[in-house]
């Protein structure tokens, strides 16, 4: 449905944020991994037009993103990483607003879309408040709702679970897995148990570049008998980390439990597991880090 | 602490931008009103622009607009925390509540102050600007500014900042705290403005008035020039204790905010937890509809609906911001005052007719429709990306159009709104003044519709700078520089309205006359300037960047793209609009019509001066007879004139030349018949001035015919004003405008001394001297002498001509009227001709038909006009001598310009005065009644009489009309009530005086100044007809009328008149009166004291008082020099006070005139009851610089 092929953007200051990004994405939900600073929001921009890319084409369905963004834009529902509201204009009223802009042309279509959206992601009770006063979590669902207006066949989502509580974040993922069935929804995030948990395909970006791209099922499974784990003292860290390739540390009852990355057994009672997507997502970073010869950090 | 704390909130505002923009406003505010010719504040005449009293008055003036900008500063420091969400953590810290808000209160004051210091440097810094005229700079004294900032500005910012603290502490809002502002403001000018029209009151508000105007002005009130130029107001008496006033309020505002500012917040009270529990039940009841399948848009269903809601979302915004609300509470307040007092003379209101309050709405409104367009053009562009929403707005199906197109509406809207607003506060004041023919034609037509499309059009240009600018501020900063660069342009000379942005010219209403004088022009270039604005538009909407990070250079891509379709036909309608309106305005302003610019004509006009002046004094024969022939065709601006003079040599000298001037810039002459001679010098292209040789010499006492042809055609729309002379209903031509005069005369000549300097010339040209014998064969008129006149005028059947004459015949010829006007003895050579659609209301009083012709909804004040030229005839028949007319007219002409003129018994009168006046309170000054005795004065005083073009001249003719009129006045109103118009004019006098450029004169000596002819005059004459005998001077006054009457040269000079009252003069007390009054500039000062009444036994009283006085005579720069007086002056006794209370005659217990010398003495005064009050000059008819002081309260006792 949406393909990126050569996409790459460069910043006037010379930052080159989008280095020859190539990706097909299908109907369904398509996680976007990546540090923060990897050009996921640049990448997640240019495809909602909102920025055109140095070079590269984008397509979607058959339309050229930057040649007729109009027809895009029609089909679009973008939540963007961070956004604002105007000030003294309630929930309801943004959203008939925002129904107006996408195109919902009249006073009962936009009633229906805005009452349902509203009870979807539970902000019904507060309508009638100003959103300038919402929290952050309030603010965010208004951003989905608002995202969702038109039956959006591609829908772009950056970082929408940021400042969700557990329960808010559950249903968010819900609501998208069930829109996400028959059109592209491709979710930009740097938590990996989002993705984990609802995308049957995913790619991992890091500096500008796609590092990792199927599904994770697959990706787990290559990195089948290389992944190893052990807990050691907090102390210890640095010792390990100077003779290993530590990919991720996680503490446990005070003690850490670290995973090295080895083709063979690393030895001193390591221990082989299977990994998990997080496993293949630090292991990413990691070889990513090591190719553009900079020092591992802890992940 | 509180050292920390003050240094961090003077930092913090430091860096604030409110910080850099306040103080840069303010500079350049302050800037242009040093270096810019058109606005002064405080300085003008002979007061230097860098002078300590401009400095004060500027730093004063500056300090009452500075409000809003401390406002900013201080409420800032309470509202900041709340809005920002950090005050709870501030307040939760050890910090004590005294030093947390002095400690920031003294931060945002100091910085305030800083702020301030960009007033009196931009003055400093501006008075060295190379294109200052020198001549308006005094030295360089860093003291005066040090000495105005410590003593006006300190104080000033420190009260209103601990004011409006004192609000934001208690108010949490900086809305609220701005409401607070606006308030203040409101009653700040309500109560000087009605204290201030009383002048029993100037003492209380000198004390009271919070911004030190009162005291400075209480302490410079008299300041002649070298006293402005020179003095610093001294902090002592009123001005001390007034700033002492104003600090110690300020200490009690600080202890208000102190009290009530509290560091928790307020939570809900138990009815408003109530209210929001039953608003959250009824939320709770309703459940949304929802569906399962959500509605899909429809892209070309939702134009309207896109339209309609960003619209509606774009004006609800700006109408609910702080800013807009601010904005029009300050236009609201500003044109308040400027309405209510609208067309007052004389301290006499006018009736609040709508024509004559447009202009003063525009004039105080104005700035704030000018104002929103700019900043609002700027907040509806940055909004969204401000506001963190563009990106959600920018990836939506929202078409570009739907960016422009809404906002440009939301701004229409707003602006009319906005001068909608303006229209129903000036109804407002209408309804108040208890006028209630609204007129909301007039308003639409004259003011919001014309207005509106301006400001929009304003708005448009701001929009599209906006949308190449890399920020909010550049765009606003850029719409600054066109501002200033649109004044700048025009003055240095690039005026055409084809390339200045918006402009449309001035248009003139008139009750009478409508929209014409610049009302099609107006709409033409408006039409044009609609095209280059659709043109803008278009590219404001391809420029419009959409997303992130676009630069200018990446939306240039966009372009061809974003161009195609409709907005290239808009862009190419718009230049079809503008392309051929712009032609075919450039073929009527520039080639059937000249572009000249102001500076061209200047230039002209010196080089005119130069190659010409040098043939004033060439004698020429006098115009006896004139015939004239007028054909106005006042609706298609079109007017014929044919005349045939008759000359006679009275020059005593043979004349070898006839000099022909013949200057307006609207009427051609199209042939001159001179007989018997060859055309020497025809210079009439450029300077209408022709020499014709005559072939023979024309003899002493010679005659000559001679007959001319000249039209008045308008021909197209000018660059400049339109002729507001020959118009469709209320042409008002005077025959300089079409009639050829012989001589060069002074009167067009460049009069501004700086723009002469310019020019190479002399810096003004004098008049001759009052010892020059030769120069009294001229006359101040000019190059005219008596003449008998038959002038038939035609104009179109709907209208009524009036010429100076005695009716002889009045027809419809051919559909027009025609009327023929002959004089039945002498004229001056001087005729009004005006035509108008007149309703006449008509009196016969003893033989002279009066007549008031008059636009038909002005005729309120026709009968009182009437009884005043009764009246005044019966006074002047009977004292000074016949009344040469049997007719007398007063004629309506259109508020272009406002004065009342007399012609031979035929008085053109403004339709902005006296026709407009509010008489209805006896206890204003009815000027009605004054200007038209005044006016009917000159019919003798100019149309008997005419004095010589020399030193004294205008006081044989402004002076005797002035005291013709005031005598009329005393008979209708009594002496009691006299002395309202002497102070009046006493009070014009004295203030006046500062402002003399060149010297004040003697009476005697006056070269045609107003202040000292007409107001001083009038003063003088009152006194000596009190000490002389009103009909002893009336005697002497008949008789120089009996010698001069219809006399041609040598005509009368003010040594004429002088010695006539010199010989009324009865002792030499009497004759130095005389001569101090006529012959120098003289000051006097009574005062009185110490008064105690005593009861005699014959149950009378007995009053003695200290009188105290001195004389002052005053050199031509206002250098003064003490002068012994020894003088009989009024003493009187009262039962009220007379400088404040309307009196009747029996509150006048004894008036008697005392001998009093210079120094103290003491008098007494006996009477049959006890007085309340008594006093010396009590009536002020002395020239005296304090007159309040001559009147004491009687000691109990």
């Amino acid at each position: 449905m949406l393909s990126l092929n050569g996409v790459t953007h460069v910043y006037p200051n010379g930052t080159r944020a989008l280095n020859d990004i190539n990706l097909e994405i299908p109907k369904g939900m398509f996680g976007l991994l990546g540090p923060n600073g990897a050009g996921k929001s640049t990448l997640m921009r240019s495809i909602a037009t909102l920025q055109t890319p140095t070079s590269g084409s984008m397509t979607f369905d058959g339309i050229d993103i930057e040649s007729e963004p109009e027809k895009i834009r029609a089909r679009l529902g973008y939540l963007p990483q961070d956004f604002g509201v105007y000030p003294r204009v309630t929930a309801y009223d943004l959203l008939d607003h925002m129904a107006v802009l996408k195109g919902i042309a009249t006073k009962a279509e936009r009633k229906d879309t805005v009452e349902t959206l509203l009870a979807q992601v539970n902000l019904w009770d507060a309508r009638k408040k100003a959103i300038a006063g919402f929290s952050g979590g309030m603010r965010q669902r208004f951003g989905i709702a608002q995202a969702l207006i038109g039956n959006p066949d591609l829908i772009i989502t950056d970082e929408p679970t940021a400042g969700l509580d557990p329960e808010e974040r559950n249903r968010f993922l819900n609501l998208l897995a069930e829109i996400g069935e028959s059109v592209v929804v491709i979710l930009s995030t740097h938590i990996v148990e989002d993705v984990a948990d609802l995308c049957p395909r995913m790619a991992v970006i890091v500096s500008g570049q796609v590092q990792l791209e199927g599904s994770p099922s697959d990706l787990i499974s290559d990195t089948h008998g290389t992944i190893w784990e052990k807990t050691i003292a907090r102390a210890e860290m640095s010792a390990y980390a100077e003779r290993f390739h530590i990919i991720s540390s996680r503490l446990q009852a005070g003690r850490s439990v670290i995973h090295v990355l080895s083709e063979a057994d690393p030895g001193e009672k390591f221990e082989s597991v299977d990994g998990g997507l997080e496993d293949v997502y630090f292991t990413t970073l990691a070889r990513s880090r090591a190719d553009s010869d900079r020092p591992v950090v802890q992940g | 602490m509180f050292g920390s704390i003050f240094r961090f909130e003077l930092g913090y505002q430091l860096r604030n931008p409110v910080f850099i923009v306040t103080a840069l406003i303010f500079f350049l505010l302050t800037f242009g009103a040093v270096t810019l010719e058109d606005i002064q504040i405080g300085s003008g005449g002979n007061i230097h622009v860098n002078s300590p009293y401009a400095i004060a008055q500027t730093v004063l003036i500056m300090s009452l607009f500075y409000m809003f900008a401390t406002t900013a500063f201080v409420a800032n420091v309470v509202v900041r925390d709340d809005e920002s969400g950090f005050g709870p953590m501030v307040r939760s810290t050890r910090v004590s509540k005294f030093n947390y808000l002095l400690g920031r209160f003294s931060g945002a004051f100091f910085a305030a102050l800083l702020g301030f210091a960009a007033i009196p440097l931009a003055m400093l810094i501006g008075s060295f600007m190379p294109w200052l005229d020198q001549e308006t700079l005094g030295t360089t004294v860093l003291a005066h500014y040090l000495h105005a900032f410590l003593v006006f500005a300190v104080p000033n910012v420190l009260i209103t900042s601990a004011i409006f603290f004192a609000v934001a502490c208690v108010a949490r809002s900086m809305m609220l705290s701005y409401v607070g502002v606006v308030v203040f403001l409101v009653l700040y000018f309500l109560l000087t403005g009605l204290a201030g029209s009383q002048p029993e009151y100037r003492d209380t508000i000198a004390l009271f008035e919070p911004f030190g105007l009162g005291a400075f002005a209480e302490t410079t009130r008299y300041w002649s020039a070298e006293e402005s130029n020179n003095l610093v107001s001294n902090v002592e008496g009123t001005l001390l204790y007034n700033r002492l006033l104003v600090i110690g309020l300020s200490l009690v505002a600080l202890l208000v905010a102190f009290w009530r500012y509290s560091f928790s917040e307020k939570g809900l009270s138990p009815r408003q937890l109530r209210k929001e529990s039953v608003k959250k039940q009824r939320e709770m009841s309703v459940s949304p509809s929802v569906v399962t399948a959500l509605p899909s848009p429809s892209q070309s269903a939702a134009a309207w609906p896109r339209l309609i809601a960003r619209t509606r979302l774009e004006t609800g915004l700006i109408f609910r911001s702080p800013a807009f609300f601010v904005l029009i509470l300050l236009g609201l307040t500003n044109s308040g005052g400027a309405l209510w007092f609208a067309n007052e003379l004389y301290g006499t209101p006018s009736v609040p007719m709508t024509f004559a309050l447009v202009l003063p709405l525009l004039g105080s409104f104005g700035i704030i429709p000018i104002i929103i367009a700019i900043y609002f053009a700027g907040e509806l562009v940055w909004r969204d990306r401000e506001r963190g929403m563009n990106e959600i707005i920018d990836s939506t199906a929202l078409p570009n159009w739907a960016y422009f197109v809404p906002k440009v509406v939301a701004v229409s809207l707003v602006l009319i709104a906005t001068l909608c607003i303006a229209v129903l506060a000036a109804m407002l004041v209408q309804m108040a003044r208890g006028y209630f023919t609204l007129e909301l034609d007039k308003y639409f037509f004259w003011f919001v519709l014309p207005f509106s499309i301006d400001m929009l059009m304003m708005a448009i240009l701001a929009v599209f700078l906006q949308s190449l600018s890399p920020s909010k501020y550049v765009g606003w900063g850029l719409m600054a520089i066109y501002l200033v660069a649109s004044i700048t342009l025009v003055s240095i000379g690039f005026e055409h309205p084809l390339y200045n942005f918006g402009e449309t010219g001035f248009v003139r209403v008139s009750d009478m006359n409508g929209a014409e004088l610049g009302g099609s022009k107006s709409w033409w270039l408006r039409l044009y300037w609609t095209g280059v604005c659709l043109i803008i538009s278009v590219l404001s909407y391809l420029f419009w960047r959409r997303g992130v990070g676009i630069s200018i250079s990446s939306q240039m891509r966009r372009v061809p793209a974003r161009f195609k379709g409709k907005p290239a036909l808009v862009a190419l309608l718009g230049l079809m609009i503008s392309a051929v309106s712009g032609a075919w305005l450039f073929h009527q302003m520039n080639v059937i019509n000249e572009y000249v610019t102001s500076d061209e004509l200047e230039e002209k006009l010196a080089d005119y001066e130069k190659a010409f002046l040098q043939y004033e004094g060439i004698k020429q024969p006098s115009v006896v007879d004139v015939d004239l022939k007028v054909d106005l065709y006042p609706e298609v601006g079109m007017a014929f004139f044919e005349g045939v003079y008759r000359l006679t040599n009275d020059t005593g000298e043979p004349v070898t030349e006839l000099h022909v001037v013949f200057q307006d810039a609207y009427s051609d002459l199209l042939d001159i018949d001179i007989p018997r001679s060859t055309l020497s010098l025809d210079e009439s292209e450029d300077y209408g001035y022709q020499i014709f040789t005559l072939d023979q010499p024309m003899l002493p006492e010679e005659e000559m015919t001679v007959s001319f042809r000249s039209e008045r055609i308008h021909k197209a729309l000018t660059t400049s004003g339109a002729d507001s002379r020959l118009v469709s209903n209320g042409t008002f031509l005077n025959n300089s405008e079409f009639s050829p005069q012989f001589g060069f005369d002074r009167s067009v000549l460049l009069q501004d001394r700086t723009t002469r300097r310019k020019y190479d010339l002399p810096a003004e040209l004098r008049m001759p001297k009052l010892e020059d014998e030769a120069a009294r064969d001229r006359n101040y008129v000019g190059n005219v002498d008596w003449v008998m006149s038959d002038i038939t005028v035609t104009t179109s059947a709907g209208q009524i001509p009036i010429a100076p004459g005695r009716i002889t015949a009045d027809r419809m010829e051919e559909g027009r009227r025609v009327v023929r006007f002959e004089s039945s003895n002498p004229i001056l050579g001087v005729f009004s001709i005006q035509s108008a659609d007149y309703a006449i209301t008509a009196r016969q009083h003893d033989g002279i038909s009066l007549e008031i012709y008059h636009h038909p909804e002005h005729g309120f004040n026709a009968e009182r006009m009437l009884d005043a030229m009764a009246i005044s005839l019966d006074y002047f028949q009977a004292s000074f001598g016949p009344y040469q007319f049997d007719y007398a007219r007063i004629i309506e002409f259109p508020g272009y310009a406002s004065f009342a003129q007399a012609f031979a018994g035929t008085v053109p009168y403004s339709e902005r005065i006296g026709f407009i006046a509010n008489a209805a309170d006896d206890n204003d000054i009815d000027y009605v009644t004054y200007v038209t005795a005044h006016e009917y004065g000159h019919q003798y005083w100019a149309h008997q009489l005419i004095s010589a073009y020399m030193q004294g001249g205008t006081v044989l003719v402004e002076t005797m009309a002035q005291y013709s009129a005031l005598m009329v006045m005393k008979q209708m109103y009594g002496e009691e009530q006299i002395r309202r118009f002497l102070k009046y004019e006493l009070d014009a006098y004295l203030s006046a005086r500062g402002g003399e450029v060149i010297e004040e004169l003697p009476l005697n000596r006056v070269e045609n100044q107003g202040y000292i002819h007409y107001r001083k005059g009038a003063v003088v004459m009152y006194l000596l007809q009190d000490r002389l005998g009103e009909e002893r001077v009336n005697l002497m006054l008949a008789e120089l009328l009996a010698r001069y009457r219809f006399k041609s040269q040598p005509f009368a000079t003010s040594t004429d008149l002088v010695n006539g009252f010199k010989q009324l003069a009865r002792d030499d007390a009497e004759r130095r009166l005389v001569s101090d009054l006529l012959e120098e500039i003289t000051l006097y000062d009574f005062s009185a004291s110490d008064a105690t009444a005593r009861a005699l036994p014959d149950g009378g009283f007995e009053t003695t008082f200290t009188v105290a006085v001195n004389k002052h005579y005053a050199d031509g720069k206002g250098v003064e020099r003490d002068a012994e007086f020894d003088n009989w002056v009024d003493v009187g006794a009262f039962t009220k006070r007379p400088d404040y209370d309307a009196l009747e005659p029996e509150n006048v217990l004894s008036m008697t005139l005392k001998s009093i010398k210079s120094g103290r003495q003491t008098v007494s005064i006996m009477t049959d009851e006890r007085p309340i009050y008594v006093g010396v000059d009590p009536y002020s008819k002395f020239i005296d610089r304090k007159g309040d002081d001559n009147i004491i309260e009687v000691a109990e006792n």
